[in-house]
């Protein structure tokens, strides 16, 4: 077997898929601003170009929106509960500073998109086999379940994984503590949730209805939120809910 | 429940019975002379050893020969020149090559069903379809290799897919010959695409085989995620024979189908053997007549 050395200090791609647990902690804790520049590139790389991917089911300008705002979600989310972050780790028994749960944080972002940039050639091949989204076409139905499928089965892919490896760091900075690293990665999981949904909310559309005209917000952006329109689904489909 | 199972507590020597009479220590050397020495463990026998060690992985690899030579007899040696790092570029740009030459002759191979157009169109098709396939699918092995553990680089998983498409390859250049004969006696569309796909899957599988081997070198702690990415593949491999159609039957007017006319593998397969169930009689009648 090949061993590999790996520089402890600099930011890098291979050590962070590979959940290099010692690697990632020496980031963590020698957090600089080269490596929260390299995270945010691979965001915006990784992120966009899967946003991109799937805008472009609908036209080129979608695709372009789409690119510029699956990583604004990622990076907003990040920054905007970078406080709660922060004072969560303490309350719940890690003792990590607040640029440390920032860095944390921001690191399983940057892994998630690394995935998704992975997957964005394969998600543009699919829109390239997919019929084009017309008005009123009986085909876009099982297009758009495909499309959407396929969304969720990689994003919870990127998702699962990037949580995987965010919790064994936790463990790790969290001195083997497993009950620790669990609580908190669950408690980062609620906020960052409530946060993102909300944020992806505002950003729709991504893919965007082929009867709505392309635009970067919708008039309607700021009325509502997600989970009032969840419950009005669920409302929809069952009355009595 | 029989005292006697028990283990001693730690650091008491058991009580011996007034009765029990004291054994001689045997000395160690009657133990060696009587015994036989023990045969080696099975798993030492055939541990894998590490990359370099035999000389024959060191031979230089030289040349679109030396490259065949290697994929298919030195697997090895390819991966530990993938390693080495050096010259990497001219390794990888050679196993791709192969790669594209040889699936360029078996795309002649399909192309001579339907002849005319065909000849020129479908290899042109089948290699483009392969490159953008290893195109697309790179990025995904390489996160799939890394999140099990490999310390690849891009270049070593670019190395080690074109490896893998270059022993593909060449069995599918092994298998021409068969398709060729079946091209010329057969008129069935839907036959010709089955044959085919199966010696792609069989292709496929040794081709896998050798992208396994080269990851356990480079540090693959689990292959449950090379095995989804084969999957990935093969679905990616099966929809380019798709949306690059028509490969077997006759050339339709243009190289690509018309924009509006997207299908699913399947719904195209489908739709193929239901067209060729539909001339069946007909072919029938003609083969009857020839005997």
């Amino acid at each position: 077997m090949i061993s590999t050395q790996t520089d402890p200090v600099t930011f890098s791609l291979g050590p962070l898929l590979r959940g290099e647990a010692e690697v990632i902690a020496g980031w963590i804790t020698r957090w600089t601003a080269g490596h929260t520049l390299r995270q945010v590139a691979l965001i915006a790389t990784g992120a966009g170009a899967f946003g991109a991917a799937m805008g472009s089911w609908r036209a080129p300008e979608q695709a372009a929106f789409a690119a510029v705002k699956l990583p604004l979600i990622l990076l907003a989310t990040a920054a905007g509960n970078a406080l709660l972050n922060g004072l969560l780790a303490p309350l719940l028994g890690l003792n990590l500073r607040l640029r440390e749960a920032f860095a944390a944080v921001l690191m399983s972002f940057a892994l998630a998109a690394a995935i998704l940039g992975a997957f964005s050639p394969l998600m543009a091949f699919l829109v390239w086999n997919l019929p084009p989204l017309t008005p009123g076409a009986a085909e876009n139905v099982t297009a758009y379940s495909v499309m959407l499928l396929t969304l969720v089965a990689v994003i919870a892919f990127a998702g699962v994984t990037a949580n995987v490896r965010l919790l064994q760091l936790l463990h790790r900075l969290a001195g083997g503590a497993r009950g620790t690293a669990a609580r908190l990665l669950l408690a980062w999981l609620a906020v960052n949730l409530l946060l993102g949904s909300q944020l992806s909310w505002i950003l729709r559309p991504f893919i965007g209805s082929p009867g709505l005209p392309v635009e970067f917000l919708r008039a309607e952006a700021w009325h509502g939120n997600f989970f009032e329109s969840l419950l009005n689904t669920l409302r929809q489909l069952w009355p009595e809910f | 429940m029989n005292e006697s199972n028990l283990n001693p507590p730690p650091g008491a020597a058991p009580e011996r019975s007034p009765s029990q009479p004291v054994l001689p220590t045997l000395p160690a050397a009657v133990f060696a002379d009587t015994l036989p020495a023990p045969p080696p463990l099975p798993a030492a026998a055939h541990a894998e050893r590490s990359l370099g060690e035999d000389p024959g992985d060191r031979v230089p690899i030289r040349g679109a020969l030396g490259v065949i030579e290697a994929v298919l007899r030195h697997p090895r040696r390819v991966v530990f020149h993938l390693n080495q790092g050096s010259d990497i570029s001219r390794l990888v740009g050679l196993l791709l090559l192969v790669a594209l030459g040889f699936v360029a002759v078996y795309g002649a191979i399909v192309g001579s069903f339907s002849g005319g157009e065909q000849w020129w169109a479908a290899p042109l098709k089948i290699t483009a379809g392969l490159a953008v396939t290893a195109g697309i699918c790179l990025p995904s092995l390489y996160i799939f290799a890394c999140l099990s553990g490999s310390a690849a680089r891009l270049g070593e998983v670019a190395g080690a897919l074109g490896g893998a498409l270059a022993l593909a390859t060449l069995l599918l250049i092994g298998f021409a010959p068969v398709a060729w004969l079946f091209s010329q006696s057969t008129s069935s569309v839907a036959f010709m695409g089955a044959l085919h796909l199966g010696f792609w899957l069989v292709a496929t599988g040794f081709g896998v085989r050798f992208l396994k081997t080269a990851f356990r070198h480079f540090g693959l702690r689990s292959e449950s995620g090379l095995n989804v990415w084969v999957v990935i593949f093969l679905l990616v491999s099966l929809q380019m024979t798709t949306a690059l159609r028509p490969l077997v039957g006759p050339f339709d007017q243009t190289l690509l189908p018309p924009a509006g006319e997207k299908k699913f593998f399947l719904a195209h397969w489908m739709d193929s053997m239901e067209a060729d169930g539909r001339k069946a009689p007909a072919r029938g009648a003609a083969a009857n007549r020839g005997d």
